[in-house]
């Protein structure tokens, strides 16, 4: 008994260093250095490792995605149809396209906050495919078009009335020249 | 026998007051909670009071305990505190009142800066002594943590104490899962701009992406056994769900449907996968092989069930694996848990806020969930067998998105 109280012990005085050493190196993983000698690196997240699996035909973007160019196109509740009424603005977007040959598209689906967090990733996302398809059958070609889902995480309106989720049940559409 | 009616009735008067504030749905009848008194500990007051504090709020959420004053206790501890604040060393004794029998002595290394986590291992260890079954007191939960419009990961420890930032990106850091093991933590972070699923390894402090597909890459969960990880990829046009090597690769789709498949939740043995999929309508939970085939529907009602997150007792608890579920009903988010002959959720957490994102302690008795109420979000634990809850300390901003740790 009392053998084991001491290994006991021992293993409770392991695991506490261990603590102890956690706590003192309290940089957590992804801290940014603020004593970074390197002012160019003051103030970046260390990069990401391992493989970039399947980047595929994703364009580079640094920083925000440009808004404003194009009408962004409303949503029903729960739906993920592209309404009658948002056909020409989609219209639009792909007459643009086609005569900007160089261009790539994101096209952005987001959701009202209505919706519990992961579903509404997966609703923006099939809004955003909807919206590719009407491109591709208008013409532009797939390859030039990529989608992002935001969820409920980049409301346009911040407001909790139906006008604001009104606004929010959207696609936005920015074209990258690179 | 007076005193007992009067006991009894006393008794059911708190079940009935519980019930009606708390919880709708009980888990399990006829449960008793041990009765336990916490004396403290001789020795330095501030480290003494300290650890009696942290130990009693252990006991009250243990679920198995009732704190009690010694008299009336089936087991009493008793404590010391012994070196200095360089150097401490605190004991511990349980003794069973009737019989006088120890039921624990244990003596514990400390420091001033450790005392929380040396009360969670004491908690753990009397609950162990006392129950047969491994305590929660040294869990710990992963959560969202959305401050000043972006969203990080953070840790805390599973009272809401010790709470440590994951993640410094300043984008958007969601859906955080654990392995099996508690080395790593999968989430989907947006700091590519696109959706991503990384992989964050706790001890080397590195990352590295493990889907990153053109669409949505998320929803990211370890398979029980450390195998696998099931997720959501949009690569094929809609999202669908698929598993991968949880060493990377090995994508294998399981889904082909118009709809999206979301949210994976391992079964305990690890051979199949529930998911929430609005391929037929509304969302409903689903049921699938590992490998893929035909998926089986689930629930049938209420008519919008997300967020399954299906629970793993350990073996020899007296706890059945359960789904806990996400519903929408009459505008608002209640949580619930499914009932298989019925093909039910049966609401758990209803009231005029909104209850989301449950999941599991590893002992499948005890849940943490999001509540927002005036749209800020705070994170509750709930007993499912007492229906017993308490809010857990507030962050500054808002906590959403937990993730209970092995």
């Amino acid at each position: 008994m009392r053998s084991k109280t001491l290994s006991h012990a021992v293993v409770l005085a392991l695991v506490a260093m261990l603590g102890l050493t956690g706590c003192q190196n309290s940089h957590w993983p992804w801290q940014k250095n603020k004593n970074s000698a390197n002012g160019s690196q003051a103030g970046e997240p260390p990069p990401l490792g391992g493989n970039d699996i399947g980047e595929g035909t994703r364009p580079i973007v640094n920083g925000e995605l440009p808004h404003g160019q194009f009408e962004p196109i409303y949503f029903d509740f729960d739906s993920a149809r592209v309404r009658p009424s948002e056909v020409s603005k989609i219209e639009a977007v792909a007459n643009w396209m086609k005569s900007n040959s160089g261009a790539k598209l994101v096209v952005e689906g987001h959701c009202d906050e209505r919706g519990t967090a992961e579903y509404n990733r997966a609703l923006g996302e099939r809004r955003a495919a909807a919206a590719r398809e009407e491109l591709v059958r208008m013409g532009v070609d797939a390859d030039r078009i990529t989608t992002i889902s935001y969820g409920k995480d980049r409301p346009a309106d911040p407001g909790h009335d139906e006008a604001a989720w009104a606004k929010n049940r959207r696609c936005e559409f920015s074209a990258v020249t690179q | 026998m007076q005193r007992t009616f009067k006991s009894m009735a006393v008794l059911m008067i708190a079940l009935l007051g519980a019930t009606a504030a708390r919880a709708q749905v009980s888990v399990k009848k006829n449960f008793m909670k041990r009765p336990f008194a916490v004396t403290g500990f001789t020795g330095d007051p501030t480290v003494a009071g300290e650890l009696t504090e942290v130990l009693k709020g252990d006991v009250r959420l243990s679920g198995c305990l009732e704190l009690i004053p010694s008299e009336q206790a089936e087991f009493v501890q008793q404590g010391a505190v012994r070196g200095d604040r360089g150097g401490l060393v605190v004991d511990c004794y349980v003794t069973r009142q009737a019989t006088k029998q120890t039921v624990l002595a244990r003596s514990y290394p400390a420091s001033a800066q450790d005392l929380r986590r040396i009360g969670h291992v004491m908690s753990d260890d009397i609950v162990k002594a006392i129950t047969g079954q491994r305590g929660i007191a040294e869990t710990k939960i992963a959560f969202v943590w959305t401050r000043g419009g972006v969203k990080e990961l953070a840790t805390m420890d599973y009272d809401g104490y010790n709470v440590r930032q994951l993640t410094y990106d300043r984008s958007i850091s969601v859906h955080p899962r654990w392995s099996p093991d508690g080395r790593k933590i999968v989430y989907t972070s947006y700091l590519s701009v696109f959706p991503d699923v990384i992989e964050a390894d706790l001890y080397t402090h590195q990352r590295r992406r493990l889907a990153s597909f053109p669409g949505l890459n998320t929803g990211g969960d370890f398979s029980p056994d450390g195998l696998k990880i099931a997720l959501t990829l949009s690569k094929d046009g809609n999202p669908e769900l698929y598993t991968m090597d949880a060493g990377g690769g090995g994508f294998l789709r399981l889904t082909f449907t118009r709809g999206a498949e979301s949210s994976p939740t391992w079964s305990p043995d690890s051979q199949s996968i529930a998911y929430v999929s609005d391929d037929r309508g509304s969302p409903q939970i689903y049921l699938i092989n590992k490998d893929g085939g035909e998926p089986t529907r689930l629930t049938v009602s209420p008519s919008y069930n997300t967020e399954p997150d299906w629970s793993h007792p350990p073996p020899g608890s007296d706890m059945k694996p359960m789904l806990a579920v996400t519903s929408r009903v009459g505008g608002v988010f209640q949580i619930g848990l499914y009932d298989s002959d019925t093909r039910e959720v049966k609401p758990l957490v209803a009231d005029d806020a909104d209850n989301e994102d449950p999941t599991w302690a590893p002992d499948g008795r005890h849940l943490v969930y999001a509540k927002t109420r005036h749209y800020r979000s705070r994170l509750y634990l709930l007993d499912v067998v007492t229906g017993e809850q308490v809010e857990l300390p507030a962050v500054e901003g808002d906590a959403s998105e937990p993730a209970w740790g092995p």
